[in-house]
């Protein structure tokens, strides 16, 4: 039974080693990434405001931000494994508490808490 | 060994067996030590490199500090605006250069001050380099050294020229008018970039370091860790100005 728990570890661990993404898959990610830029930047020049100017621009900016992380830091592939347990998530918790954070100081600002 | 059930540190025992499977010699402390594939020093009680823990530990703070300078930015930067347009003489002379500040109260906003295609150029280089830095793990993980040198010297060129390009820019600003200690819009700005850039710089060094240690014989695909954890700062540097280059720079 400890024999047959002890391979599977090791084809999951094995199964992981070459999970890690293609040499042809992170030139796509690159393409993609330069593509979102570039709308980014022209989507600036539309001489728009308010909402239709930012929420765009941050949601293109949140997809970059996923992507790189995900992609590039491996994030998307190393919150899979590590024996079923999500260390990764760390940094991910980091993220929303620096959000939420940020969130709370600006609210003192602006209501003078 | 591999069948001892060990249930306070099970992943001991899936290291051992990991290391029988794929190695012919060799002692369980050695499993510990050093990995397969480049993936050394993964099989520790937690599952996870100690080093590569510790690197996202690390990023995880940074997070932390990336967003106080940029909530910074953005409180300085409404101040400034709101008193700019208020017509407090205090804010409206502490940029000298009257020009500048007559349109960016016509506009009512910073973004007379920045030139977006200059620094849209740089942050292109700036992602393109994360590209060079994966192109250099992969090149490692697989053991070809004249591939990672390649890619880790582009990494570090490109890490050069966004730095030069931010030097550029500084000095653009100083010469606009705009100082460190003059206005509340010059300190946070020139903060914040200042600080990533500082961060870039340490990048270069650690894959100056990298390519050292490759020229000395020693970069390999048993390191291949190693130019990962560097791999991991430097797409964090990336992934920040990803967003300080769209909170900054394209939104006014």
């Amino acid at each position: 039974m400890a024999a047959d728990t002890t391979t599977a570890d090791v084809a999951a661990h094995d199964a992981h080693d070459h999970a890690h993404p293609t040499e042809k898959s992170y030139w796509i990610v690159f393409a993609v990434l330069a593509v979102i830029t570039a709308v980014e930047v022209a989507w600036s020049y539309l001489g728009l405001s308010g909402l239709a100017l930012v929420l765009p621009l941050i949601l293109m900016m949140v997809v970059k931000f996923a992507i790189v992380a995900g992609h590039f830091m491996h994030l998307w592939f190393d919150l899979k494994i590590i024996n079923g347990r999500y260390f990764m998530w760390t940094f991910a918790a980091a993220i929303v508490l620096a959000v939420v954070v940020y969130f709370i100081v600006f609210a003192t600002f602006e209501f003078q808490i | 060994m591999t069948d001892v059930e060990n249930p306070e540190y099970p992943n001991l025992e899936q290291a051992a067996a990991s290391e029988l499977a794929t190695s012919d010699s060799g002692t369980e402390n050695d499993t510990i030590a050093h990995d397969h594939g480049g993936h050394e020093g993964h099989h520790t009680s937690l599952g996870l490199s100690n080093m590569k823990l510790a690197m996202w530990l690390f990023l995880g703070s940074e997070c932390l500090l990336f967003g106080a300078l940029i909530s910074t930015y953005l409180l300085s930067k409404t101040r400034f605006l709101t008193e700019l347009l208020a017509g407090n003489p205090i804010v409206t002379e502490s940029i000298d250069n009257e020009e500048l500040v007559a349109e960016m109260i016509a506009e009512g906003s910073v973004e007379p001050l920045f030139d977006i295609p200059f620094t849209s150029f740089s942050s292109f280089v700036l992602l393109m380099s994360s590209l060079a830095m994966v192109l250099a793990h992969h090149a490692v993980v697989n053991n070809d050294i004249k591939g990672s040198r390649i890619w880790l010297g582009a990494t570090a060129v490109m890490g050069s020229i966004f730095i030069g390009g931010q030097i550029y820019e500084f000095t653009t600003f100083y010469n606009e008018g705009l100082t460190f200690d003059g206005s509340l819009l010059g300190s946070a700005l020139y903060t914040l970039t200042g600080f990533h850039g500082v961060h870039v710089s340490g990048g270069i060094l650690m894959l100056m370091s990298l390519l050292f240690v490759s020229f000395k014989g020693r970069l390999n695909s048993d390191r291949a860790e190693t130019v990962e954890l560097v791999g991991l700062y430097w797409h964090f540097v990336d992934v920040v100005w990803v967003l300080i280059f769209t909170i900054v720079y394209l939104i006014p």
